[in-house]
């Protein structure tokens, strides 16, 4: 049970009171470049579930297996990573486009995007190496747990994400003076949506 | 000379990376709670974007098409890497404060995106020229961003230990501020008040639009 229940709390606390985009703003270039429509969002939403939860996969063995034991994680840690993820970004978007064409054209064009998307990088770099964590945790994940909390940030990604593009297609329309008209008027827009987040700070005292 | 001062020039107004292409945005809106984080964060990104201009300008001829992404990643990330190691070292208030937003500026796609829009293509002159214009135009927002939250948020400016700046007693600072909402606020009205500067300076309507320039670089 108890185990259970730490399991819980970490995905709420990736999903919603760190909430990636909204509270800690990390990857917000596809909050802003992609939210135009919502069926758009809806395949990065479902893109960056799944990369992120592979990220974390591989840099977690890559970690636990070469980089702790040799000693050079500290300063190898940035390179090491963002090449695990630009490869393995690589390697999926051409098995998928052998093994599930439909599944690629749903998700295939954002799948480079997402290399260079901070948020898989952070949220990889966070559960696996120790001491990064947030949520006071001062010891590595366990790779139950690092798992648990990605799949939590990436839904709290997607959750984020297709709420804010629900809201600006109909900002589309709605009448906004001259000057705030675009991205402005998006900011205000997601810091409105921000506030939301604001009451959950705190909860669980995570 | 003229065209170095141009394209200097365009980093700062009217290709600010921040207001008018949106690149770059994560770190800027998280560590702009307090101005001598700001600072130090445009200082890293200065250093980073300079150096990698530099040398991705210069290996230009040598790296072929298919690998250069991760060619510059691997110059880019060795940077970040000597930021990283020189600000632990040397200021580590401003390294705890700054946290992941330091490893982060890797995978900044203003930087990459830079890169691979302007240094692969140019000489190294006019590399330099880019990424210090570039830096110094992210520098200015991201400070500007942080002076107005800093100050207004919390009432007073705290520089490296020293009181800069405070507002008289009765003003009562609005903490939300200094919170995550704060941030796009108040960069919202920034990107209102540089899209009306610059529609007003150029003559022509800049339109600024979210995008991240590295989508096609990487296929």
């Amino acid at each position: 049970m108890e185990i259970l229940q730490h399991f819980a709390l970490l995905l709420v606390g990736g999903a919603l009171v760190n909430n990636i985009l909204l509270t800690r703003f990390i990857g917000l270039c596809p909050f802003f470049g992609v939210s135009n429509s919502l069926d758009t969002s809806l395949g990065m939403a479902g893109a960056v579930v799944f990369v992120m939860t592979l990220a974390t996969t591989a840099t977690w063995v890559f970690w636990n297996v070469l980089l702790a034991p040799l000693g050079v994680g500290d300063f190898l840690y940035i390179p090491a990573f963002i090449l695990v993820i630009a490869a393995l970004v690589q390697f999926v978007e051409m098995y998928l486009r052998k093994a599930s064409p439909s599944l690629y054209r749903s998700l295939g064009i954002f799948l480079p995007l997402i290399t260079t998307n901070c948020a898989v990088l952070a949220t990889a770099t966070e559960s696996v190496r120790p001491g990064f964590f947030k949520m006071g945790v001062e010891y590595g994940f366990t790779f139950g747990e690092a798992l648990v909390y990605t799949v939590g940030v990436s839904l709290g990604f997607g959750i984020a994400l297709l709420t804010f593009a629900a809201l600006r297609e109909r900002l589309e329309v709605a009448p906004v003076p001259d000057v705030m008209r675009g991205t402005p008027m998006a900011f205000i827009t997601a810091g409105l949506l921000s506030f939301g987040y604001v009451g959950l700070a705190g909860l669980f005292g995570l | 000379m003229r065209e170095w001062i141009e394209v200097f020039k365009r980093g700062i107004s009217i290709d600010n990376p921040l207001t008018v292409l949106m690149i770059g945005l994560c770190a800027t809106l998280a560590v702009s709670t307090k101005l001598e984080g700001a600072l130090f964060m445009g200082l890293a990104v200065i250093f980073v974007l300079g150096m990698s201009s530099i040398i991705v300008s210069s290996i230009r001829s040598l790296v072929p098409e298919q690998v250069r992404i991760p060619v510059f990643i691997v110059i880019i990330a060795s940077f970040v890497t000597v930021v990283d190691l020189t600000m632990k070292a040397f200021l580590p208030d401003i390294y705890t404060f700054l946290g992941v937003w330091i490893p982060l500026i890797v995978v900044n796609c203003m930087i990459l995106g830079r890169a691979e829009a302007f240094s692969y293509h140019q000489p190294v002159r006019l590399a330099i020229a880019d990424g210090l214009g570039m830096g110094l135009g992210f520098s200015i927002v991201i400070v500007l961003l942080a002076a107005i939250r800093e100050l207004f948020g919390s009432g007073e400016i705290v520089f490296l230990g020293a009181r800069l700046i405070a507002l008289p007693g009765w003003y009562r600072p609005p903490g939300v501020l200094l919170l995550f909402p704060g941030a796009f606020l108040v960069f919202g009205f920034i990107v209102a008040l540089a899209k009306w500067y610059n529609t007003r300076t150029s003559g022509r309507v800049v339109q600024t639009d979210a995008h991240c320039t590295i989508e096609e670089g990487v296929r």
